[in-house]
Parts: structure tokens; C-alpha cells; sequence
């Protein structure tokens, strides 16, 4: 599955180490009023690292990566994101966001904007970049995810494979240190969902670091350096691909894996 | 691996601090509103001393000054508060017929607009894109002016009689600028007789729902509207024995000169101007959204239950209404509230709702802001109990959802 | 009248008689009614036909007309009324055009196809005003309105021509439409008394949309925002103040002009603060919630005519003494106020409507709060919720109707002119009052039919 066209560095800082820590979660916990959603989360990513997280629905896979990009707001513990440690400080916050890349189960492109506004609205905004200047970018990464001809069409018009690849693209146009992806394929129909994950297998190989939520195990077996399993707020284990499919050792992973696989 | 560095915790400084702009932000605001309301207000008091006008709420047990037309037991030594009163009290006449007769019509017109008779569907369609698209003013105006002041119908000189065939009494009577109908005149112990109703109602809804239980668990008919009817007629009529007939039908008879209408119920033209008019103009209203609800229900109900053999008008009752009634019920409510609100129009038929009665009283030289207050005050809270009761309703009517 | 099962045709399909049956007759309740409504039909046919062309004393109109049209407006300052009639028709055709030729510009970019508005739809679509229009200018009897009348008509086909302009000049374009409904606001109000307000609060609005403020700090962002708007607005104060072209201020402004303007002007001023009012609403600060929720909830608890009651008696003491406002800017204050509440609710609800996931993309993208308001969230919300307010603006329009009450002369008012005349006094006041009508329906009927259009187009409320 490997191809030979991507440089292994092109979605990456070629000048940092790989395996450097890119982000630290320490102690973090998550109330959703009574209810706690994260107990007591620790874990490390490094750079080009590829972490699939999986679990029962309810098991907060979701709230967890939503956290790392302030979406939801941690409780207790410290999340601190390529040296920058999200507080109550709203200029790391949004230093934070500018330097992940977030793409949701639902899409959310904009439906008012062409495929292209929606990539360069915030390289425009945000980045200040130039309109030409975005304009190519934008077209440069619809060529990535194989879909050019889609520019000047609206989100309306096209299916949902190709919806969510528009929707890693606006994300990619950042050019974030870090992509989350939270369950991109659950709402799509089963032909659609090889397209997405061909576009992200790329970008594993290419030299992106990503935290995959997903049910996805083919897509785990294939790219993920590490996957972690999630229960009821809980990181129960962690381990390589081969691991944890051959052998699990936790009662939970084994019952999960059993109802999945 | 190796960690990166973090930062040890420390508190962001102030200007970028999530948690203090939020309550900065929020001072500032109370701050300016404050401040505003503040220089508004002195203005006022400033100005009100300065003209000499008072600015407490004393005017309120003064004597109104002025008499109201048809309204004999006030005059102008009354005090204003019994003015309010009398306003009050005119409002919610006009209200609560009002509601009454849109409710009756627009149900009507509403169905009738979905109706397969090409004729009434066309002419409900007419009906309700000509109320709704010109003011309620126009069609106040036009009752009071045109029908009843200018209109077609004759100056009287004498009030005209429509008798009860075989009696003397009156049901109908016509004077220039009154009509008379039946009324009811108390004649002692009224409150016990509204307990023995209340208690008649208690009743009568334990019967409904004992009924409910025996259909459920046996499958029998409940016949549970006769039952509740039942029980409240018989709690009412035996009720009206016991207590010696709390109330008498008052006939409507003409005075001495034989113009003015002096017993029963006596209703005069800007009250029947203002409550057709705004009967007809919230009818329209209420056609469209019943019409909309009813249309609203998806096609599947209509298809299922045909399918499960239920007849037209079972349908109608057990699948589609329910579901058109869920839809409707908060819209309409808010219908009902704007035709109050409305009758605050009654200004320009010379009613005596509360609108022009605190017209007139600050024409008499009453203090304005304070009138005025009173006045909002008044329909603040028919506003908030309508608003209330439509909370309590929407939470009843809503779907059982996972 | 129930929906029946029975379905029996047993005359042709398509014929006139079946028609007749499955439409008049298809059952005994059918059947019924349709005996009861038709003698019912004819005899009100009948007379009504007999009072508008026969019995009819319409001469209460016919010679009222500029009365109704203008009201107490001096007459020789009709040549302002009818420039502002040309600018607007230019402003309104330019306007269409633009809009046209920038939807068209997007089909075709989008590879979808645009149907470009035809003339017989136009017709169509606007038949009730066209229709009013028609008797006012055959009741008229000179030759002056029609050419009037003609020349707007030519003007708004000569602005609809902007559609054909290339897409680098849209923008220019769209300015024009601005400039030139500028420019008829001004040919009559002048820049005297308050004609400055409306236009230094769109200004402002203008403003404060466009400004950058990305760059700057997040806290300073909403400061510089603020200041910049009534910078913007000051300038225009000023220049108004300044530049002296005499008109006749809206004070004097009368009958359906100003019942027209009236509307106009309470919208374009209730906008802004009922966009602020549902923001403060929908706001996570909880004072600015309760803050905006009990306006909300006071204004719509009572009828428009206390709040006008409010603006005649109260609102001049509140202000410092020896302000004058008129009748009329008074009761612009009441309107603006009563409807700002309105829009604030309809705002909220287009707010609402919008999927949370909106506004989640645009921070996962590291966009500032109000980049994601103006580009993204307000758009999308604003763009739901159009039919909803164009009802809120027919109800205005059908509630200016109340200034009659507290004496100013609009539409409704002019019959007390035409029924203090001595040929009028007691006759006629069911015409008067039937003419008055019917131009309120005409002109609301047609709003109404376009709001729905606009829900059509816009595709709401399908799934």
C-alpha cells in the first residue's frame, strides 16, 4: 500500500525529528456535569505518528480529540500541543487551532461557499494569505485528494466521499502540525468510504501526524503506529497494530474486539 | 523520545485571560445599560417636576372625571382605578369572544381550504388572502364606520323588537347603536354554585379517566364524553335547584323612551364592531395555520392508515388531527395573543377597553407616564399568562422522544 | 367536505361536466354545499358589482387622490416626489440586475442552470400592484401620471439592464443601487433635521462588516470594531451638518408616501439592534442573555399603540429638555423599538437552525469569533430566515396604519381629510374605506406572494 510518489516528509517539518513529542496529555480529566467523560487520560504523541484511537460508543474517543483543539474544555490535567499548553489564554488557543486540523463525521463544509472558498476562507483569514497565493494552494490540494474538477461547485452538489475530502483539504490548507479526524467515515456510504481513506493513507505516508478516531480496522492494520483502546472514559490499552488484533490482554478489548471483528 | 518543554502553569495574563474578558465584557454591559437608564430616568424626573406634573402613582384614587358611555354604574367621581378596572374587564370581554369566534371560523375556513368542493376550497382561499393582508385597523374601522355609523342599516328611532314567538319576552333587540341579547343577573349564591361546578368538574374528569382504564383493560366502548358530559349537566342542573336558581335569564327590554336598552345584555356597536372585526381578521390567521398543520402531517400517516383499513373520518380523528392539533396549538396561542394585544384598537370605535380609556384619561389631564405604565403593566401580564399557558401546553403536547 | 375513498368518475376524464361532478358534486356534503354557496355567490356578486360600478360614489376618491398619495405634502414640492419616484425605479431595476447577473455568474460557474426572470412572470408575480397602479392612474383622468408612470417604468428597465455588466464590475454596481437609493431619500428629506440617522447608521453597519481586525489582538478586536462604526457614523453627522441642501424632512412627509417610507425606514433602523438583540440572546454571558431576553419579552408583551403612547408622552420628557422631536420621528422611535424585538426572535431562530458544526469548523480552523460570524454563521442564518422577515416588514407595513391613532397622517388618516370636506361628509364611507384596502392588500398581497417565492427558492423547510 505503500506508494512511491509521496515523499515521506511532504505534510511534515522535515527539519524536526521524527517521534518528537508533539502532544502531551497529562492527568486530563472531562465532566460533562455529573458525568465524567475523561478519567485520568495520559498520552504521548510524537511527530509523523499515526494513533488510532477506538472503543464503545460513549467511551470518549471523541471528547478526547475535541479537547486537544479547545472544541470541549478539559477539567483537570494538562494538554499541551507542540509546546503550547491550552489554558485560559485565549491567543494559545487559538495559536493551537491554527496548528491542528480538524475533520468532523458530519463534513460541516460550508454549504453557502464553492468547494474553493471553503479551502481558502481561512488561509485568506486567518494566515492572511494572498488570494492568488490561496487560490493555487487550493487547487494544489484538490489535486492531492483527486478531485479538481469539484472547484467551483458547491458542497451541495457533490457526494459525500467527495464532501469529505474537500473537507481534509480546507484542513490541510492550514498546513497544521496535527491532523484529528473524528469517525470520517461513519456517515458515509460503504463505496465512499475507500476514497477517504485511500486520501488518508496518504497522508500517513506522507509524514503527517494523525489521531484517528475510527471503526476502521483495515485502515488501522494498514498505517497506524500505535492504537489505543478507549472504555467508559478510560485508556485501558495501548499497543502496535499486530498487538492488539493477535493478541489483546485486557478483558474490555478482548469483549470489544470480539463484537467488531 | 524526548518531551517537549511546557510551559509551567501560570496564569495567562489578564487581557488574554478566557475567563476574566467574560466577566469584564459583562460589567461593561450592565455598566452602560445602567448608565443609560440612569440618564433617561433623571431626564424624566427632571422634566416631570419642571412642568409640574407629579410623578407618583397617587392619580390612581383620584376621580376619574369623565363618564363612560353605556357603562351606568361608573361616573365621573369613580376613581381610576375603577377605571383600569372597567378597561380591564372590556378587554377581556372582547378578548375572550374574540378567541371564541376566530377559534369557530378559522377551524372552519381552514378545513375548508383543503376541501375537495372546488367552491369552498377557492372561496376559504379568498377569505383568508383578503383578512390577512390588510391591517386589523381597516377592518375595525370598516365594521364600526361603514356597517354600523354610516352603513346600510337604518337610523332608528326606537329601538325594533324580535320577540319570542308565544311570550312577550324579547331575544332580539335592535336600537340605534346598541343590540340587546339575554343576559344572566345573579340572584345570591353564585360562589356556591361555582363550587358545586368545580366540584361538578372534578367529576367529571375522574369519570373520564376511570372510563379510559375500563377501555384499556377490557376493550369495552368508554363512552367517556357522554360520561363527562353527563356528570357535569347533572352536577349543574341539580346544583341550580339546590341552591334556589343562583342565576335568571334576564330578557332584553327598552327603556321608557324607548331608545336605550335596558336590561339584558347589552352589547353596543363598537363592541360588536370590535370583536367581529378582530374575530374575522385572527380567523384568517388561524385557517392558515390549521390549514398548514394539517398539511404538515407527513403523507405516510394518510398511507398507513389507510392501509390499516381505518375509515375518513377515524383518520381523521385518531391519526391526523392529533399529529395537525400537536403542530398547531403553539401558533394559534400566539394568534390568541395578538387578538388581545389587539383590542387595544378598540380606540377607534370608541370602546371602552383599556387603550382608550387611559386615552381619555390623560386627555382629561391624568399624568401620562404613569397611566401609561399601567396600562403596559396591564397587558405585560395577560401577555405572560398567555405565554404560560402556551409553555404548559407545548410541554404536554410534545412527543415522547428518545 | 370529508376527504372520501369513493372515487367513481363516470364521465370522461378532462370534460367539463366531470370536472363539475368531481369538483362540485362528489358527494351529498359536497353536493350541499355547493346548492347553499352558489345563490349565496350571485346575490353578493351582484351587489358588490353594483356598488363598485354603479351605486358607487367614487368621486370621494377620484378627486382625493393626491391626497392619498401625499397627504398634507406641500404641493410644490411634487417635483422632489416624482425625482425620488425615478431614482427609486433606477435603484430597484439596477438592484434586480445585479442580483440577477451575480446569481447568474454562480450557475454557471457551479455548472448549474439559471432561468433568467421573464417578463409575462414579472407581470405575474406583481399582477395586484400592477393592477392598483392601473386604477389609480384611469382614476387619475389626466395624462400626467401615466407619463409619470411610464417614465418610472422605462427607468427600471434601463437599471434592470446592469445585469449584462462583466463580474468585475458587480461590485461597482451593486454601489450604484446604494448611491442611487441614497440619492432618492435625500431628493426629498434634504439633509436638514434627521435625515442624517438612517444613513450614518447603514454606514456604520457598512463599517463595521468590513472592517479588518483579524491582526489585531482578540480583546482589541471588538473595540477597534466599535470605534471605527461611530467614527464612520460622526463623519456622516457631519458632513450632513455641513452640506446644506434644504428638503422637506420626513416630518412633513403624508398619506401612503409616507406610510411607504414609514415601513422602510422602522425596518432599516429595527435591523441592527435586533441582529445585536439575538447575538445577546444566544450569547454565553449571562447578563447580556437576561439583559436581551427581558427587552425581548417586555416589547412583546404589548401592543404597538402603548409603545407609539409611549413615544408621544414619555419619550420628550426622557430626553433632555428642549429636544423637539416630531410626531413622526417619535413615532419611528416606538416602531423601531417594537420591531427590533420582532427581528431579534426571527434572527434567533435562523441562528438556532444552523447546525452547531458550522461553527465547530470554523474553530477547529482556527478562525476568530467574529470571522465565523460574519462569514460563516450570519450568512447561513440570515439567508434562512428572509421570508420571515418580509412578513415581519408586511405586519410593519400593515401597522403603520396605526399613526392614525395618535394623529399623524398616513394612508388611513387621509379619509379624515377627504370626509372633513363639505361634499363628503357623510357620504362615501365605505368607498374611501374600500379604496384604502385595497391599497394596503395590494401592496401585501404581493410581499406575501414574493416571501413565499423565496422560501421556494431558497429550498427551506424541504428536507
Amino acid at each position: 500500500m505503500s506508494s512511491d510518489t509521496v515523499p515521506a516528509t511532504v505534510y511534515t517539518d522535515a527539519t524536526r525529528a521524527k517521534g518528537e513529542v508533539i502532544i502531551e496529555l497529562d492527568s486530563v480529566d472531562k465532566y460533562f456535569g455529573d458525568f465524567q467523560a475523561l478519567k485520568d487520560i495520559n498520552m504521548r504523541v510524537g511527530l509523523q505518528e499515526v494513533v488510532v484511537v477506538i472503543g464503545p460508543s460513549g467511551s470518549g474517543k471523541s471528547t478526547l480529540i475535541r479537547c486537544i483543539n479547545r472544541l470541549e474544555k478539559h477539567d483537570r490535567g494538562t494538554i499541551i500541543v507542540d509546546g503550547i499548553e491550552l489554558s485560559d489564554d485565549i491567543r494559545n488557543i487559538q495559536v493551537v487551532r491554527r496548528e491542528t486540523g480538524m475533520v468532523f463525521q458530519q463534513f460541516n463544509l460550508f454549504p453557502h461557499l464553492t468547494v474553493m472558498d471553503n479551502i481558502t476562507l481561512a488561509p485568506r483569514q486567518v494566515r492572511h494569505l494572498p488570494k492568488k497565493e490561496a487560490d493555487d494552494l487550493a487547487m494544489e490540494l484538490l489535486e492531492r485528494v483527486k478531485i479538481p474538477e469539484q472547484a467551483r461547485k458547491y458542497p451541495g452538489q457533490l457526494s459525500g466521499g467527495q464532501q469529505q475530502r474537500v473537507a481534509i483539504a480546507r484542513s490541510l490548507a492550514m498546513r497544521p502540525k496535527v491532523m484529528l479526524f473524528d469517525e470520517v467515515t461513519s456517515a458515509l456510504d460503504p463505496e465512499m468510504i475507500k476514497e477517504v481513506l485511500d486520501v488518508m493513507v496518504e497522508l500517513a505516508e506522507g509524514g503527517m501526524t494523525m489521531i484517528v478516531v475510527t471503526h476502521e480496522m483495515g485502515f488501522a492494520r494498514a498505517v497506524a503506529n500505535r492504537v489505543v483502546f478507549m472504555s467508559d472514559g478510560q485508556i485501558v490499552e495501548v499497543g502496535t497494530p499486530e498487538h492488539f488484533f493477535t493478541s489483546p490482554q485486557e478483558d474490555r478489548t478482548k469483549l470489544f474486539l470480539s463484537q467488531i471483528l | 523520545m524526548t518531551t517537549a518543554t511546557s510551559k509551567t502553569h501560570r496564569r495567562p495574563p489578564f487581557w488574554r485571560d478566557v475567563r476574566v474578558l467574560r466577566v469584564v465584557g459583562q460589567i461593561v454591559a450592565l455598566v452602560a445599560v445602567a448608565l443609560a437608564a440612569r440618564w433617561f430616568l433623571t431626564n424624566l424626573i427632571t422634566n416631570l417636576n419642571r412642568s409640574g406634573i407629579r410623578t407618583d402613582f397617587g392619580f390612581l384614587t383620584q376621580p376619574t372625571q369623565f363618564t363612560i358611555p353605556y357603562f351606568t354604574t361608573f361616573n365621573a367621581r369613580s376613581p381610576v382605578w375603577q377605571m383600569v378596572l372597567v378597561g380591564v374587564k372590556n378587554t377581556l370581554l372582547v378578548g375572550f369572544l374574540g378567541i371564541l369566534m376566530a377559534s369557530v371560523v378559522g377551524l372552519v375556513v381552514g378545513i375548508a381550504r383543503l376541501s375537495t368542493n372546488w367552491l369552498a376550497a377557492r372561496l376559504a382561499t379568498v377569505f383568508v388572502e383578503f383578512f390577512r393582508n390588510i391591517p386589523p385597523l381597516v377592518v375595525i374601522i370598516f365594521f364600526g364606520a361603514a356597517v354600523f355609523t354610516f352603513g346600510p342599516l337604518p337610523i332608528l328611532q326606537e329601538g325594533i323588537e324580535i320577540t319570542l314567538p308565544g311570550s312577550s319576552n324579547n331575544l332580539l333587540l335592535l336600537s340605534n347603536d346598541q343590540w340587546g341579547i339575554p343576559g344572566l343577573v345573579s340572584q345570591g349564591n353564585v360562589g356556591a354554585y361555582l363550587v358545586v361546578l368545580a366540584v361538578g368538574l372534578a367529576v367529571a374528569v375522574g369519570l373520564w379517566v376511570w372510563r379510559t382504564r375500563v377501555n384499556i383493560s377490557t376493550g369495552a366502548p368508554d363512552h367517556r364524553v357522554l360520561w363527562f358530559v353527563g356528570a357535569l349537566l347533572l352536577f349543574a342542573v341539580v346544583g341550580y335547584l339546590v341552591l334556589g336558581g343562583p342565576f335568571s335569564i334576564e330578557w332584553p327590554s327598552l327603556s321608557e323612551n324607548r331608545r336605550r336598552i335596558e336590561t339584558g345584555f347589552a352589547m353596543n356597536w363598537g363592541f360588536m364592531a370590535l370583536t367581529g372585526a378582530l374575530g374575522l381578521y385572527t380567523a384568517s390567521h388561524i385557517a392558515e395555520i390549521i390549514r398548514g398543520s394539517i398539511q404538515a402531517v407527513p403523507k405516510g400517516q394518510t398511507e398507513a392508515s389507510s392501509a390499516l383499513a381505518l375509515r375518513g373520518f377515524q383518520r381523521y380523528r385518531f391519526v391526523i388531527l392529533p399529529q395537525a392539533l400537536r403542530i398547531a396549538v403553539p401558533p394559534v396561542i400566539n394568534q390568541f395573543l395578538n387578538l388581545v394585544k389587539n383590542t387595544s384598537l378598540g380606540l377607534a370605535v370608541a370602546y371602552a377597553e383599556l387603550a382608550a380609556l387611559t386615552q381619555t384619561s390623560i386627555g382629561n389631564g391624568r399624568p401620562a407616564v404613569q397611566s401609561i405604565v399601567v396600562m403596559m403593566a396591564v397587558y405585560l401580564a395577560f401577555s405572560l399568562s398567555i405565554s404560560l399557558i402556551l409553555n404548559v401546553v407545548n410541554r404536554r403536547l410534545q412527543l415522547v422522544t428518545r | 367536505m370529508t376527504a372520501s375513498a369513493e372515487r367513481a368518475p363516470v364521465l370522461p376524464e378532462g370534460s367539463a361536466l366531470g370536472w363539475i361532478k368531481e369538483r362540485l358534486f362528489r358527494n351529498v356534503w359536497s353536493g350541499a354545499v355547493t346548492v347553499v354557496l352558489i345563490p349565496v355567490l350571485i346575490y353578493v356578486g351582484y351587489r358588490a358589482f353594483v356598488f363598485i360600478f354603479i351605486n358607487g360614489q367614487w368621486a370621494a376618491v377620484s378627486r382625493n387622490l393626491t391626497n392619498f398619495i401625499m397627504g398634507r405634502y406641500p404641493r410644490d414640492q411634487t417635483w422632489r416626489l416624482v425625482a425620488q419616484m425615478m431614482l427609486l425605479a433606477l435603484a430597484f431595476g439596477a438592484g434586480a440586475g445585479t442580483g440577477s447577473g451575480t446569481a447568474r455568474d454562480k450557475a454557471e460557474e457551479a455548472g448549474l442552470v439559471y432561468v433568467p426572470p421573464t417578463l409575462a412572470g414579472t407581470l405575474r408575480r406583481f399582477w395586484s400592484l400592477i393592477a392598483f397602479v392601473l386604477v389609480l392612474l384611469v382614476m387619475a383622468g389626466s395624462t400626467g401620471p401615466w407619463l409619470v408612470a411610464g417614465a418610472a417604468v422605462v427607468l427600471g428597465y434601463v437599471g434592470w439592464q446592469s445585469w449584462r455588466l462583466p463580474r468585475s464590475l458587480r461590485m461597482l454596481s451593486w454601489l450604484a443601487t446604494a448611491l442611487l437609493l441614497l440619492a432618492g431619500f435625500q431628493v426629498v428629506s434634504g439633509t436638514d433635521g434627521m435625515a442624517w440617522l438612517p444613513v450614518a447608521l447603514a454606514v456604520a453597519f457598512a463599517v463595521w462588516l468590513v472592517v479588518p481586525v483579524e491582526r489585531l489582538q482578540a480583546v482589541m478586536r471588538p473595540v477597534v470594531s466599535l470605534v471605527a462604526s461611530l467614527a464612520a457614523a460622526a463623519v456622516v453627522f457631519g458632513v450632513y451638518q455641513v452640506i446644506a441642501f434644504p428638503g422637506i424632512g420626513w416630518d412633513q412627509w403624508s398619506g401612503m408616501h409616507l406610510t411607504l417610507w414609514w415601513s422602510a425606514i422602522v425596518s432599516a433602523l429595527a435591523f441592527p439592534v435586533g441582529l445585536l438583540l439575538a447575538l445577546a440572546r444566544r450569547s454565553n454571558l449571562p447578563a447580556l442573555r437576561y439583559l436581551a431576553t427581558t427587552y425581548i419579552e417586555l416589547i412583546r408583551g404589548v401592543p404597538l399603540i402603548t409603545l407609539l403612547f409611549m413615544g408621544q408622552f414619555i419619550l420628550g420628557f426622557m430626553l433632555p429638555a428642549g429636544t423637539n422631536l416630531s410626531s413622526i420621528s417619535r413615532s419611528i422611535a416606538a416602531g423601531t423599538l417594537f420591531t427590533a424585538a420582532y427581528l431579534a426572535e426571527i434572527v434567533r431562530g435562523g441562528l438556532q437552525s444552523l447546525p452547531p458544526g458550522q461553527a465547530e469548523a470554523g474553530q477547529a480552523l482556527g478562525m476568530a469569533p467574529t470571522t465565523i460570524m460574519r462569514k460563516i454563521v450570519l450568512p447561513q442564518a440570515l439567508r434562512a430566515v428572509i421570508p420571515a422577515m418580509v412578513g415581519q416588514f408586511i405586519s410593519l407595513f400593515k401597522d403603520s396604519s396605526l399613526l392614525f391613532i395618535i394623529n399623524v397622517t398616513e394612508f388611513l388618516s387621509v379619509r379624515g381629510i377627504v370626509h372633513a370636506q363639505p361634499d363628503f361628509r357623510v357620504i362615501a364611507h365605505a368607498e374611501t374605506l374600500v379604496f384604502v384596502a385595497v391599497g394596503y392588500w395590494a401592496f401585501a398581497f404581493a410581499m406575501s406572494r414574493e416571501s413565499q417565492r423565496l422560501e421556494r427558492r431558497l429550498g427551506i423547510g424541504e428536507r
